[in-house]
């Protein structure tokens, strides 16, 4: 079945694990993931001020891209893509007057051709019909979690797995959550249907310290020493996330912590997908485990001895 | 800390632009503090957030756009999420650092990337920083 699939500009590059592994695992539960033709950045911040509505354009262009390709719903694993495009689309939808506005902006797409002067785009305006749903969502919603279980071919009991939810997932509350903001639920559900031992932490929904990891970046590796540490304490042996900047922060800066607090012995962040690529069977060597800081192979192997239930 | 307060047409017009661009209006805050109890860089700050936002309300305009909680607000919305009147305090801070925008410098701008990070930086990472901090 054919899937629209907004990967978003980071996981081409800087994270083709996440990439990678989405598609392998989307592939075994009976799904192709098409990208909508031509798609650009969606802008990474939704525009909080109504002056810098601009913003709007890229995250639209894309839904709109998706709805000509006659998608009625485009899939992403990015939290921060998924919170642009979620939140674009609410915010037109919630308000007339900026669809309309918007719109206008995307007349600017028109493409005429210098010599012949004629059209060689016709203008489209977007209609609201597409529906932004986060991967995990499509799993419980869509899929359903018998269909995953029933492909299962790798145990992960021997697991500890800690979900982290990060901020993007869940917040603005009312707007975008993929669950209740202060008492998510989603994640550990999908964590315990792929078989894994799931861990509760407090720190499940703090900020890692986002973009303040480039600006201010001692503030930034605090906040994500807090959240590794209280991972850590709760018996977690890795951690389990969507997004790419959480992932930068707490797996490539571990260096940095190190440096600054002794105490801290590091932890193998992995990706969700990665996760669930893992336990639906698909090769290792696919996955990009080489990619990260602190390598997940020493405790993936845990899992190993228990390979193949069926 | 002692203040002198004195809301004068220009204070006034401050906290006018403030609630414009935000869309938030601020004198429904009564100040209970769970934005700065949930706020994850409050131990980095120098005005808290509830401070921040008493601070508009008194148009004290010197003291808020000099802040350094203004850039290091990470746009979590925990705050947002906590506040049991629904103001949502990223939107406020944005609009402060936009009203700023055209006097001062960039806060982060692409020379302040360092050369030893450049190459292993999501490229998410600059767009969003760059968006909240440079002109």
């Amino acid at each position: 079945m054919k899937l629209h699939y907004y990967p978003g500009c980071t996981l081409k590059e800087k994270t083709t694990n996440l990439d990678d592994s989405t598609r392998a695992a989307m592939e075994v539960l009976g799904y192709e993931l098409v990208e909508p033709e031509n798609w650009t950045c969606c802008g990474a911040e939704f525009p909080l001020t109504e002056e810098k509505i601009v913003g709007l354009a890229a995250p639209t262009r894309i839904l709109r891209q998706v709805e000509l390709e006659g998608g009625d719903k485009v899939v992403t694993t990015c939290a921060f893509c998924f919170n642009v495009l979620k939140r674009t689309n609410e915010a037109l939808l919630k308000d007339p007057l900026k669809h309309k506005r918007i719109n206008a902006y995307l007349r600017d797409d028109i493409k005429i051709d210098p010599l012949t002067k004629k059209k060689t785009t016709d203008f489209a305006e977007y209609h609201e019909t597409v529906w932004v749903l986060h991967l995990m969502e499509f799993i419980k919603y869509q899929i359903g979690y018998d269909k995953v279980k029933s492909h299962i071919k790798r145990d992960l009991a021997n697991l500890k797995v800690a979900p982290y939810y990060g901020c993007r997932l869940l917040r603005p509350a009312g707007e975008v959550g993929i669950d209740i903001p202060d008492d998510p639920h989603i994640f550990e559900e999908f964590l315990e249907n792929i078989g894994c031992e799931v861990v509760d932490f407090p720190f499940k929904q703090e900020c890692c310290g986002s973009y303040i990891s480039v600006s201010l970046p001692d503030a930034a590796s605090e906040a994500s020493y807090q959240i590794l540490r209280s991972a850590r304490y709760c018996g977690a042996d890795m951690l389990a996330l969507s997004c790419p900047l959480c992932y930068y922060n707490l797996d490539r800066r571990q260096d940095r912590i190190k440096e600054r607090f002794f105490d801290f012995t590091g932890m193998p962040i992995l990706f969700f997908t990665q996760l669930l690529a893992l336990a639906l069977g698909v090769d290792e060597k696919v996955l990009g485990l080489d990619q990260h800081y602190y390598d997940p192979r020493p405790v993936l192997s845990k899992m190993h001895k228990t390979e193949v239930v069926s | 800390m002692r203040v002198k307060l004195k809301i004068g047409e220009e204070e006034k017009q401050f906290i006018e632009r403030v609630s414009e661009l935000s869309g938030q209006d601020v004198y429904k805050c009564y100040q209970c503090g769970r934005c700065s109890a949930g706020c994850p860089f409050a131990f980095e700050m120098d005005l808290l957030p509830n401070q921040i936002i008493r601070m508009v309300q008194m148009g004290l305009q010197d003291e808020v756009i000099h802040s350094k909680t203004l850039y290091l607000c990470a746009s979590c919305f925990t705050c947002q999420s906590r506040c049991p009147k629904g103001i949502d305090l990223a939107r406020l801070m944005e609009a402060i650092r936009l009203l700023i925008e055209p006097k001062g410098k960039d806060q982060f701008g692409p020379n302040d990337v360092p050369t030893k990070l450049a190459n292993e930086l999501p490229q998410q990472v600059l767009v969003a920083v760059y968006r909240k901090f440079s002109k």
